[in-house]
């Protein structure tokens, strides 16, 4: 019965959980296409851990323990996407490399039906198979003790009371979830404090605060700040940038078929604004992501006003685009989309609209170019100045935001701001994994 | 007789089907979840504190009132013989047992008991 049931599991889609390093986002959204991989969003449920582009130092342990997480049998398996540093061969016993010319689909399949029909051994634990700390009470047997168990049950203390909004004395439990939790953007570390399904505290751990992001935005937008680009190529990356974000979000709220759709909208290569405003008028009619976005995660324009955000402003009623005084948008007769709500059901249906307007400005552009050069472009999460990098602003916001917020809410939220992913500081990183 | 012999078979059928579910489990992964298995996936990091906790029971409000009519259907039943036989008395007999938690529910609607959180 093993055997066949293996034969079963050997033909069905790969389950797979990525770590997504520098220099993969764009690459990871590919693979979520393919028909024959099935991207999961925890490590139980994965028997193949990919390992995307360049891991980071710091990222290393947290990668361990996910590695940990995993049911056998399993395996690794490295993805460089150019990147040479070897030193994660060394720390992950048997990672298998994918070389530059393979595709990499191709080798997870045939790892997981070498794994299923035992021609591969599973990949042994790389972390000791111990508690933090022996389940131990006061009494000279381990009996007894404070608490519902005495001791420490699990190797882990049990949480401490704090007053809840009701004022009863209740169990105030600490969560830091973060750097591959997937509801969040990749590297971004929260630590959450909640009681029962409701957070009181927010913090941000990484970034740390103040600390510059370099931002994940299409090339070209950088390109846009020092040289003439192409308008219509412009406007396509946004309407991409869009739409991919579009599928992640729809992915979070359990829309899969939906998010199909997006990401293949985003993956095509020459896309209309008609099938992009198809795509809206089906989300609209979708009732179960109107109940989960409406009203949750309510950014006030005056907390946005001034900063470089782009569509989270614009979708609290602040017209603000840099775009709107660039003489080449405006001969095209551009005006900025906004929408008055500022929670969540705004920001989606805000970036749906630009990502129309987007694939609409780019028809209508022909080979116009934009003069670029001013040292200031619209990205799709805001305003790119040539100064480069700065810390995101709503990271700031994000406590304030979060606290009170039940956990659904809270990661719908975060989810909706389109935060960028975080990597860790450069210098002290220098060395891949 | 008849009945105890089918209550006997009936918990005897379910033993077996528990049994066998933990067989079966057993069987289809034979290895115990090691120490970083047990833990919940946070992303990365492990949990500080167990996940045993005590937390506000927001639904009790409206457990109570569930119970209050659910316990009023109970009564329903031995009503409806009393029904047949008694007619307009009984029916205004419970008419006024109604009325009485209507106006109960009514209270906990403006006290709010009926607001999520």
């Amino acid at each position: 019965m093993r055997a066949a049931l293996a034969r079963l599991a050997a033909d069905s889609p790969v389950p797979i959980f990525v770590l997504a390093g520098q220099g993969a986002a764009g690459r990871v959204d590919g693979l979520r296409l393919d028909p024959r991989l099935r991207l999961v969003d925890s490590p139980r449920a994965a028997s193949l851990l990919l390992v995307a582009g360049r891991l980071p130092r710091s990222w290393l342990r947290p990668a361990l323990r996910i590695h940990a997480q995993m049911p056998h049998p399993r395996v690794t398996v490295w993805w460089p996407l150019g990147y040479a540093p070897r030193s994660l061969e060394r720390r992950f016993a048997g990672v298998v490399r994918v070389a530059a010319q393979e595709d990499v689909a191709a080798v997870l399949v045939r790892l997981q039906q070498a794994l299923l029909r035992r021609e591969r051994a599973s990949e042994p634990d790389l972390l000791p198979d111990v508690d933090p700390a022996p389940w131990r009470g006061v009494g000279p047997y381990g009996q007894g003790g404070k608490g519902m168990t005495g001791g420490v049950p699990f190797g882990r203390p049990l949480a401490t009371r704090a007053a809840d909004r009701d004022g009863l004395e209740l169990d105030f439990l600490p969560i830091r979830v973060g750097p591959f939790f997937p509801p969040l953007p990749v590297g971004l570390v929260l630590e959450l404090r909640s009681q029962g399904d409701l957070l009181q505290e927010a913090r941000v751990v990484e970034p740390a605060p103040g600390r510059p992001l370099p931002g994940d935005v299409d090339p070209v937008f950088l390109r846009a700040l020092a040289e003439p680009v192409p308008l219509a190529a412009l406007e396509r990356a946004r309407a991409r940038h869009h739409l991919r974000w579009l599928a992640g979000m729809l992915r979070f709220h359990g829309l899969h078929a939906l998010a199909g759709r997006a990401l293949a909208l985003a993956e095509a290569a020459l896309v209309g604004a008609a099938a992009v405003r198809a795509l809206g008028r089906l989300l609209e009619r979708t009732l179960a992501l109107g109940w989960a976005t409406r009203g949750v995660g309510i950014v006030p324009p005056e907390q946005l006003r001034g900063q470089p955000l782009g569509p989270v402003a614009r979708a609290a009623g602040l017209a603000e685009d840099a775009r709107s005084v660039d003489p080449a948008y405006r001969a095209l007769g551009f005006t900025p989309v906004t929408h008055r709500e500022g929670d969540a059901h705004a920001r989606w249906r805000q970036r749906l609209a630009e990502a129309a307007q987007a694939l609409e400005l780019a028809e209508r552009a022909g080979d116009r170019l934009l003069a670029g050069g001013e040292g200031v472009v619209e990205a799709p999460r805001g305003r790119l100045t040539a100064g480069g990098a700065t810390a995101s602003p709503l990271l700031e916001l994000l406590p304030a935001l979060l606290a009170g917020q039940e956990w659904g809410d809270a990661m719908a939220t975060v989810v909706s701001l389109d935060l960028p992913p975080v990597e860790p500081v450069q210098g002290a990183s220098g060395v891949a994994a | 007789m008849a009945a105890l012999g089918a209550v006997l078979a009936v918990f005897l059928g379910a033993l077996l089907a528990f049994l066998l579910l933990r067989w079966a489990g057993d069987i289809l992964n034979p290895t115990p979840a090691t120490a970083p298995q047990r833990v919940p996936f946070l992303g990365g990091y492990p949990p500080e504190v167990h996940a045993w906790n005590r937390y506000h029971v927001r639904y009790y409000a409206m457990a109570l009132l569930f119970l209050a009519f659910d316990m009023e259907m109970v009564f329903m039943y031995p009503w409806a013989e009393v029904f047949v036989r008694e007619g307009m008395v009984a029916l205004v007999e419970m008419l006024m047992f109604i009325v009485i938690l209507v106006i109960g529910i009514l209270y906990a609607w403006r006290e709010r008991a009926l607001e999520w959180a």
